[in-house]
């Protein structure tokens, strides 16, 4: 009847991080926001607080000082969220790669869901990637929530307890769930 | 009867106004803003998202700030004794302030000393609002008040300082240092999440109604200056919302204390004496 994972796709809060870009981006995801591009008649909202979010907008390869940073934003945010990787340096590193203190893209520490190219990237991708980003969201399940264990019940054959076999395959599970 | 439906739908009726301010604060910055319907997706998106508990007293100090101000709507449509109103809606501040503290989050706590100081601001003006009805209608009943004449002209002072109030209550620019969007990423509603941010998200829509019901106060029997009032307090305060920025919270106590004291104290012995 009354269907709310569609209004998922209707208010999307944003969350912006910086993991050590240039600012390049983060002036582009600026400019997204502001009345030329007006993100917000998709009802966009800026929100600092990642509890409060469902996007995750990361800029930026990662440094070394800013992936612990970037895995405690991922994990304060609630289920249903997706990533989007802004820029050629959050995607792969872009010019950054293979700089001893870089980690060569966000995609080593967090599931990314859309990769946004372009150094800097444009404000017209940044929209078509967080409207990518709607469609994703929308299908995604809080099924990731449910707490289930991976073992079986334990066998035991004349007293003598057999482990062997207790895990769950990775099918069994979702057959059960 | 009508009274009851009113109390329902209060929290609807304050969502389109903040649904509709959000259009207009767009169309005054040229660009197209989100559908009005916007504020009741966003409640149906955080309905659905998954909910963190920091600690049981976080979460019911949140719910009852609701429910109090909720309450507080009730009384002035049911047109209950205006002082009441008054400290019913401190109690309310209150429950938002104790739940800000009940935390360990140093924006929260920053968010509730700031809550605590804009009330030393503006609570003393809303107290010289109720005494001020009371010596022009000998009462502070608000169903009193409703049918007495219209009383902007002799409380034209005290409507100057409640002018004041009305960005304080709304989170408006340049009053909006409680909130402070990004600077204090909220204040008391950061560690807030999913369902229960839901709560606070509406109890900013009643908000709208308790500030907006106060005006119509000043209107007294007449429907017409009500609705005037309150076309051009609303695009008044957007207006400024939209052209000034925000202001450090001492000059807020300073400017709001001073001049509401003095607007409201002359008027108040203006009314006494004269």
């Amino acid at each position: 009847m009354f269907n709310l994972k569609k209004y998922r796709k209707k208010s999307p809060w944003i969350l912006h991080y910086n993991a050590g870009s240039c600012n390049g981006c983060d002036i582009e995801i600026l400019a997204s926001l502001s009345p030329k591009y007006d993100l917000e008649r998709f009802g966009v909202i800026n929100t600092g607080n990642p509890k409060q979010s469902d996007i995750f907008l990361v800029t930026g390869p990662v440094t070394f000082r800013s992936r612990e940073r970037l895995v405690e934003l991922y994990t304060q945010m609630p289920e249903p969220k997706v990533v989007v990787a802004v820029g050629s340096c959050s995607c792969t590193g872009g010019v950054f790669r293979g700089m001893y203190n870089v980690e060569d893209g966000i995609d080593r520490y967090i599931p990314v869901d859309v990769y946004i190219p372009g150094c800097a990237t444009s404000p017209e991708l940044i929209i078509d990637g967080l409207v990518k980003g709607l469609d994703i969201l929308e299908k995604k399940t809080k099924e990731i929530e449910k707490p289930y264990k991976l073992y079986k019940e334990v066998s035991t054959k004349d007293d003598i307890v057999n482990r062997r076999g207790s895990a769950l395959k990775i099918g069994e599970v979702d057959d059960k769930n | 009867m009508i009274e009851i439906i009113l109390i329902i739908i209060a929290p609807i009726i304050g969502g389109l106004i903040y649904g509709f301010e959000r259009v207009v604060r767009a169309r005054m910055q040229n660009r197209q803003g989100p559908p009005l319907l916007q504020p009741f997706y966003d409640m149906y998106k955080l309905i659905d998202k998954q909910a963190f508990i920091i600690n049981p007293y976080h979460t019911i100090l949140g719910i009852s700030h609701f429910i109090t101000l909720w309450t507080v709507i009730a009384f002035i449509i049911l047109g209950q004794n205006l002082l009441y109103v008054v400290f019913l809606h401190l109690l309310s501040s209150i429950f938002l302030i104790l739940a800000g503290f009940s935390v360990k989050s140093i924006y929260s706590h920053i968010g509730s000393n700031r809550e605590l100081l804009s009330i030393i601001a503006y609570e003393p003006i809303l107290i010289m609002l109720a005494v001020g009805f009371f010596l022009l209608n000998g009462s502070f009943d608000i169903s009193i008040i409703r049918e007495n004449s219209p009383s902007i002209v002799s409380l034209f002072l005290l409507f100057l300082a409640f002018l004041m109030v009305v960005p304080i209550k709304l989170k408006k620019s340049p009053f909006d240092a409680t909130e402070a969007h990004q600077e204090i990423v909220g204040g008391v509603e950061i560690e807030f999440s999913g369902v229960f941010f839901e709560f606070l998200y509406m109890a900013k829509w009643l908000e709208y109604i308790f500030i907006y019901l106060l005006l119509f106060l000043f209107a007294g029997d007449s429907i017409f200056l009500a609705i005037v009032l309150f076309v051009s307090v609303f695009l008044l305060v957007n207006l400024i919302d939209n052209s000034t920025a925000r202001i450090k919270m001492k000059h807020l106590i300073k400017i709001v204390l001073t001049i509401g004291l003095i607007f409201g104290m002359l008027n108040l012995i203006g009314l006494a004496y004269v």
